[in-house]
Formats: structure tokens, C-alpha cells, sequence
């Protein structure tokens, strides 16, 4: 096992140095220039032109690529061209909020997800069933935009129960977490019942129903030990997706987290955030696919790494 | 039991249908701008509260749109960034509410006769808030250090020259003290804007600068009526009151300026009281905040200029009778109507009013059947096709969209072609046997407020692309030399008289379709007074009041 983890480990680094190189080409051919963007619509030339050369983009993309990377390898991101700070200092207070925000989305969704798809498959057909597939469609087709300023509309305005926008105390999290795991939670819902009405159909199942074990015990220690593993692999691409940052969440409640640093880095050209971004997003892909490989093995002894 | 279920989920159904119509934050009917036009009274009032209320504390809350993208005053080109750090630092000279040029760090100053040499009186008795005295070798210590390139600040380009093979001047050939409190600056020559350009120069402590260098933008430190508290970036910024200010102390004990990108989320903010101040609030929120009471939303003049360039360059748009007929094709009321619920004004010189040495031009009104006529008379009578550039916003498409059918009536075919902002200025900015442009739906804002800065950039025969943004490709010689000469004199009447001669020129020869110009508006609770915002966005809180 532990050799395992080691060897996986260590191939992430040949990939994440093609990652690198993909990203870096990528986001210098996006057409746009950051000098233009820093001097204005009414700079000239020649302003613009020694503002590239300020910020050494006059030198050729591969010579660009070999400065960057030495000084990946040295702990130096670089220098934000829009904030005029390290890379570092830029990204790292952002990470708070949308790991916060992704762990308190994470949990409700998952418990309310999971337990809704197993009344779904036990109930299959029933009222219980069709009211929980509804909760769920509808987790998934609500814009989450929308349910974010109906939220506000509500909670804040009329009720004035949690603050509209920022994350100043444990409150203002509810919100923003109802409406970033809302389609997680849909999700879970739908993989969790259509994986259990499969165990549920499996011979086992009707093996330990025929011993007289007890109901609860055959679903919840057979049929969902078994539809375990598909709700951790989905949970696990969803907490992937949630830690890139939630770019409509984050802005209807003015939260500073990494999906709204991304786009303004994006629309501002500030090529090393988007750089150092991407770069962590694809290494987090990495890590939690790596997690989800290692929980296989507990949840399913047959599963074994050599 | 089904039935049962069936009937309570169209119920709560039914509810939610009933709370998003009824409070509606965002998506306010595109209809309601056809007919439902908001009025302005005399005073910028849109809506006025009918309910006087008290705040609970004396903490001014600014919600902005945008970010705050540092805190260093001689490396930042963002309006919010600039409201910001004018709560903290001030310059040698500023504007009045009536646009007069006055005074701040700077009591007086005089120009020589030959517009080289100028002289500031500087305040006495003004401390920076780490204790330093203000005073001329403070300005000369922040000079220096904007001109060094080492230290890459952007407002360099106010002291430096740069000519068309990159070789640098600098603009200000000696610079002393003659005393603490005098301050003699020498020109390598005559630029009439160099006090426009001042309105934007804040002054930092000499003994901070000393400390951290360009880590300044984390430690604050000027003579501003604010102190500074703490910033996130993306999130906000707090500033306290400074006690020992020399002028008027603020009123407030503290404002925050915050960052609340969404139009409806700041609209909540501002209904809940978690914000005493949002800018901008959009005109289509007018309607969400029907229910309150105690919100006013005022309308002020911008220096925002809109405006369609032409390019010359095209066979079609080389006839000065064809870009007349496009302007008198566009009903620029109706623009006003349907961009801004009416909250503007039609464009009447190629400068907003705002600008000095505006001079109001005879309008283009909308007549369809004088631009067939002119039309037919360039030989046009049966139209052409032209593309239309512009950015991918929504107002901006919906600008370049009604551009499109407004030509559409005498004949021409527009395209519009949206492109995200950076491509655009991208496909722009290229060498002019490579300009594929025909036209730009853009604006323009000059914050020094001169006329200069208004129109250089954009209408002069030097700065067609790539070197700037007169991507109508005018080359009108006349005014080219009317501006330079303008620019090198300091005599009002030769001023006055020379800039309304470009004025003249650039409204006769049309190389813009001439759109108009918005107004900034803004919404704030009733008990808050004194807080504006600047014809150039930007704010101004520093005499702001809140009702206890």
C-alpha cells in the first residue's frame, strides 16, 4: 500500500510538468495583452512597450517558460501584474474561504444526498421515492445564481436572518454553502439510488434476506456498503470541482475565494495567477483521485494495490 | 396520499413562482426601459426616501462593483483603487463640486510667462500620519521616487516622454525646494496639462517610503483625512478617522469600502443596512427597492464619453456626407432611453460637459430624411455593409445592437461582431495596412478632466493604431496643430478660443457617431449624507454625515 502511494506520487510529477507546459502555452495564446490592459486604451506604443519589457513579456514564450519554471522550482511563483505582489500573497488568502465553503457544502449535501437516495431505492416507485427524485431534479436545474439571490431575498432581506454578502462570522457560510452543494447534493441523491437499486437486486442481498437478517442491516451494511464505492468516486470529483472555486456563488455573495480570482486573473491577463491556479487546480485532481483510489481499499477489501 | 403530495409541491411551487415575481432582484423587465422612463429632478434625485431613519453606528459601508486592486497611489490605474487611496492621500491640488481647480496639499501656485516654470506655496503645519512633516522635499522624495524605473510604477508616464523609438525624456528638468513650504519645478517645455495631471499625483510619506519601499501598498501612509486600517484584496478595504487631519475631521468613525460584484447582492445590502452606499446601482434595480422607504438614488453627471469610431479609411466612411447621414440617422434620445432609463444625456461635442473648455455644438437631431439625402447625394442612396466591434457585455451588445438598426434605416447593413474586452483591443491594435475595423462601440473617460486628455489619444493624426486608440483614422492636420498649440499655451483665450476650434472641427467632420453621456448613479440610505461619487466614478466620502 504504502508503496503504492509513493509510486503514485511520484508519476504525478512527469505529468504535472506537461500540465505546466500545456497551461503556460495555452494562456499566452489567448489573444490580449496584459501591457495594453495595465497602460489604458489611450496609451501609446511605445508607453505599452515598456510596460512588456517591465514585465518581460518581450522575450520569446520558451525563454518566458524556462524563467518560470526555475523559479517554480525555487518556491518563486512569480509576480501578479494586476496586483503588483507575489503570486503567492495573491492566491494564498483566498484558499480560506472556498476550502472553508467547500467542506460546509460537502457535508450537508453528502448526508442529505446520500440519505435521500437510499429512501429513494427502498421506496422505490412510492410517494417517499418520487418526492426525493423531485428534491433532487430540482437541486440540479435550479440556477445556482438564481437560488443565491432568492436566498438573499428572503433570509437576508426579509427575515434578516445571515448577512447578504462576505464571510465575516459563522452565519454568513450558510447561505453560500445552501446554494453551492444544492446541485451536489441532487447528484449524490440520483448516483446513490440508482446504485443501490442495483446491490439491492443482487444475489447476496437476497441471501441475507433469505438468513432472516433484518432489513436495516441488509441495506445499510450490504446493498450500501457496496454503493459506497460510486458515491466516493462522484463525491470525490465533486469536492475536485467545488475546491476550483464556485465563480456564481462566490459573486452573488461577494466572497474573495479562488473561482472569482481565476476569471478576474482570466479577463485582467495576469498570466502568472492563472498559471499558479491551474496548476494547483490539476494537482488537486490529482491528489483527491488518489484518495478516492486509496478509500477503494478499505470500502472493498478485494480491491488490493500491488 | 399521492394527490395529496401532488397538490402541497404545486403549492410550493406556486410560492416560489410568487417570491421571485414579486422580488424580482436582477432581471427587471427590458420592457419597463420602453416608456417607463425614470425622471431626474433638478438635483439628481431618481428616488427619494419618504422615511427618515437613524443608523445604529457611525460606520460608513461602501458597496462597489469592482476591486480595489492595491493600495500604492503612484502604481494603480482602477477608479475604486483611486476612491480608495484618496480617502488616505491627497495631492498638490484638486476639484471643487463646481469643477474648479483648488488647492489641497498646495495653497497657491504660480506659472512662469513662458509656461515652463511653476511655483507651489505649499500647506504649513500638514503631518503625514506616521508623524512626518509635509512639506517640498516630501514631494520631491515622491517624484523621485515614481520617476525611477526600477521601481515600475505606472504613473511614470506623467514625468516621462517617450518618442517613437522608445528613447525617454524626462518632462521635469529640475525640481527644488527653495524653501520647506516652496516648491520650483522646471518643464523641458510648455504642457498645459501638467496641473490636470497633479489632480492625480498623491503624495506619500517620505520617512514610510524610506521604510518599505514598493511594499508600501501594505502600509499605507499619507495626510489624508482617513488612516489606514486593513485590506483584503477582493474583499475590502477600512480606513478610520485621522483626528489630527488639518482640515474639516470626517464625520464617520470609519468606512469600508467593499467589493460586492453582483448588482441585486448589492441592492440587499443596501435594503438590509449592511451597506449604507452602493455604486453603481443600475437602473433596472429601481424596481427591487420599490418596497423601501428609506433608500435615495441620485443621478450625476460622468465624464463619460460613448461613442461609435469610423473608420476613415473605408471608401464609404471617407465621405464626410455619409458620416454625417450616420449621425443624423441615430436617434440619440431614444439611445438614452433605452442604455440608461433615460439617465443621461445626448453627446453634444466630442467631450462631455464636464470637460474644460467644453463648448456645446448644434446637435445632429434625428432626421431620417436629411441622412437619405445625404446619402444619396455621396452616392450611397442604396446603403453598404460595415461590421461593428465592441465588447461581450450585455449593455454593450445591446449598444452595438441598436447602432445596427438605427443605420439600418438609411441603408446600411451593420454586423455587430461582440469580442471579449482583451481580443478586442487585440484585433485593434494592429498596423494599419493590417485594420480590419470599420467600427468601435467604446467610451472614454479623462480623469484629469482636461481636453486635452479627452481627445488626443483618440482623434489625433499621431495616434492612430498601433500607437494608440484613434482608431477612426482622422488625420486632420488643423486640428492636430490647434490641439499642440493649445497644449503649449496657458492664456485662457487662446485656450478657450483654440479648443473650441477642434471641437468645431471634430463635430463637422464626424469621424464619430457622437452617442452620448450616461450618469453615474448611485443609491444610499436615507440617514447617510454627503457621500457622492465623482464624475469619473470615483468617490468622495471624506464629508460624508450619518444621521445617529
Amino acid at each position: 500500500m504504502g508503496k503504492y502511494v509513493v509510486k503514485r506520487i511520484l508519476s504525478a510529477i512527469p505529468l504535472m510538468l506537461v500540465i505546466s507546459f500545456l497551461i503556460f502555452m495555452f494562456i499566452h495564446l489567448i489573444p490580449g495583452d496584459p501591457a495594453r490592459l495595465i497602460a489604458g486604451m489611450d496609451a501609446t506604443k511605445q508607453e505599452v512597450e515598456t510596460i512588456r519589457r517591465q514585465l518581460g513579456l518581450d522575450k520569446p514564450l520558451m525563454a518566458q517558460y524556462f524563467i518560470y519554471m526555475k523559479g517554480i522550482f525555487h518556491g518563486d511563483l512569480g509576480y501578479s501584474i494586476k496586483n503588483n505582489a507575489p503570486v503567492a500573497s495573491v492566491i494564498l488568502p483566498r484558499f480560506k474561504p472556498t476550502i472553508i465553503l467547500t467542506i460546509c457544502s460537502m457535508i450537508w449535501a453528502t448526508i442529505l444526498g446520500v440519505f435521500l437516495g437510499i429512501i429513494a431505492a427502498v421506496r422505490r416507485g412510492k410517494p417517499l421515492d418520487y418526492l426525493a427524485m423531485i428534491i433532487a431534479i430540482s437541486g440540479i436545474s435550479v440556477p445556482g445564481f438564481w437560488l443565491g439571490l432568492m436566498l438573499i431575498q428572503f433570509f437576508s432581506v426579509n427575515l434578516g436572518w445571515f448577512p447578504t454578502a462576505g464571510l465575516t462570522m459563522a452565519k454568513s457560510y450558510v447561505l453560500p454553502s445552501i446554494t453551492m452543494g444544492c446541485g451536489i447534493m441532487a447528484i449524490l441523491a440520483r448516483f446513490t439510488r440508482s446504485s443501490m437499486l442495483e446491490n439491492l437486486r443482487k444475489d447476496y442481498v437476497r441471501t441475507a434476506r433469505a438468513k432472516g437478517m433484518s432489513e436495516p442491516k441488509v441495506i445499510l451494511k450490504y446493498a450500501f456498503r457496496n454503493s459506497l464505492i460510486e458515491v466516493v468516486t462522484v463525491a470525490g470529483l465533486q469536492i475536485g470541482g467545488l475546491l476550483t472555486g464556485s465563480v456564481m456563488t462566490e459573486t452573488v455573495f461577494s466572497i474573495p475565494g479562488l473561482g472569482r480570482l481565476l476569471v478576474d486573473s482570466i479577463n485582467f491577463r495576469d498570466y502568472k495567477v492563472v498559471q499558479a491556479l491551474l496548476m494547483f487546480f490539476s494537482l488537486e485532481y490529482i491528489i483527491i483521485n488518489l484518495i478516492v483510489d486509496i478509500v477503494y481499499g478499505f470500502l472493498n477489501p478485494k480491491v488490493r494495490y500491488q | 396520499m399521492k394527490r395529496k403530495l401532488v397538490a402541497s409541491l404545486l403549492a410550493a411551487a406556486m410560492t416560489v413562482g410568487m417570491l421571485s415575481g414579486s422580488t424580482m432582484l436582477t432581471f427587471a423587465d427590458e420592457a419597463a426601459t420602453e416608456g417607463d422612463v425614470q425622471t431626474v429632478s433638478a438635483d439628481g434625485a431618481v428616488v427619494t426616501a419618504t422615511e427618515q431613519t437613524k443608523a445604529t453606528d457611525n460606520d460608513l459601508v461602501i458597496a462597489l462593483e469592482g476591486s480595489v486592486s492595491g493600495l500604492d497611489p503612484q502604481n494603480i490605474s482602477d477608479t475604486n483603487a483611486i476612491s480608495a487611496c484618496m480617502g488616505m492621500y491627497e495631492t498638490l491640488l484638486g476639484w471643487d463640486d463646481d469643477g474648479n481647480m483648488v488647492g489641497v496639499l498646495a495653497e497657491s501656485w504660480d506659472v512662469s510667462d513662458d509656461n515652463l516654470t511653476y511655483t507651489f506655496h505649499l500647506r504649513q503645519g500638514v503631518k503625514f500620519h506616521d508623524g512626518t512633516d509635509f512639506n517640498a522635499d516630501a514631494v520631491i522624495a515622491n517624484i523621485d521616487r515614481v520617476s525611477d524605473p526600477d521601481n515600475k510604477l505606472n504613473r511614470r508616464r506623467l514625468f516621462i516622454i517617450t518618442d517613437e523609438n522608445g528613447n525617454e525624456t524626462k518632462r521635469i528638468t529640475n525640481i527644488e525646494a527653495k524653501d520647506d513650504y516652496t516648491l520650483v519645478i522646471t518643464l523641458n517645455q510648455p504642457y498645459n496639462v501638467f496641473l490636470n495631471k497633479l489632480t492625480q499625483f498623491m503624495i506619500i510619506s517620505p520617512t514610510a517610503l524610506k521604510e518599505y519601499g514598493n511594499d508600501i501598498m501594505n502600509h499605507p501612509c499619507g495626510t489624508g483625512p482617513f488612516i489606514f486600517k486593513e485590506f483584503e484584496e477582493g474583499d475590502h478595504t477600512t480606513m478610520v478617522r485621522n483626528d489630527d487631519y488639518w482640515g474639516e475631521k470626517p464625520s464617520v468613525d470609519s468606512v469600508t469600502i467593499q467589493e460586492v460584484p453582483e448588482a441585486g447582492s448589492r441592492t440587499a445590502m443596501l435594503q438590509t443596512g449592511e451597506a449604507d452606499f452602493v455604486y453603481p446601482f443600475t437602473s433596472d434595480q429601481i424596481n427591487a427597492i420599490s418596497g423601501s422607504t428609506d433608500i435615495n438614488v441620485t443621478a450625476s453627471p460622468s465624464n463619460i464619453m460613448r461613442y461609435v469610431t469610423l473608420n476613415m479609411n473605408l471608401k464609404e466612411l471617407s465621405d464626410k456626407r455619409v458620416r454625417q447621414a450616420m449621425n443624423y440617422a441615430i436617434d440619440k434620445d431614444a439611445y438614452i432611453k433605452l442604455m440608461y432609463n433615460g439617465m443621461g444625456l445626448p453627446a453634444t461635442s466630442c467631450v462631455p460637459s464636464i470637460i474644460s473648455y467644453y463648448e456645446e455644438q448644434t446637435p445632429y437631431t434625428y432626421d431620417l430624411d436629411k441622412a437619405k439625402e445625404l446619402m444619396e447625394e455621396a452616392g450611397y442612396g442604396d446603403g453598404f455593409d460595415l461590421t461593428i466591434w465592441g465588447d461581450n457585455t450585455t449593455q454593450e451588445i445591446k449598444g452595438m445592437t441598436f447602432v445596427a438598426q438605427q443605420l439600418s434605416q438609411i441603408g446600411i447593413n451593420v454586423e455587430v461582431v461582440p469580442m471579449e474586452p482583451a481580443t478586442v483591443s487585440d484585433s485593434i491594435y494592429v498596423d494599419e495596412a493590417d485594420a480590419k475595423i470599420n467600427m468601435w462601440y467604446v467610451n472614454w473617460s479623462a480623469s484629469d478632466r482636461s481636453f486635452d486628455s479627452s481627445v488626443r489619444a483618440l482623434l489625433t493624426s499621431d495616434m492612430v493604431p498601433p500607437t494608440s486608440a484613434n482608431t477612426a483614422y482622422y488625420r486632420n492636420s488643423d486640428f492636430d496643430k490647434t490641439l499642440n498649440d493649445a497644449l503649449a499655451s496657458n492664456d485662457e483665450e487662446t485656450l478657450k478660443a483654440d479648443y473650441a476650434k477642434c471641437q468645431e472641427m471634430a463635430w463637422e467632420d464626424c469621424p464619430w457617431l457622437f452617442l452620448g453621456n450616461d450618469e453615474v448613479i448611485y443609491a444610499s440610505k436615507s440617514y447617510l449624507s454627503n457621500c457622492k461619487v465623482n464624475p469619473d466614478g470615483s468617490l468622495n466620502f471624506e464629508h460624508a454625515v450619518i444621521a445617529q
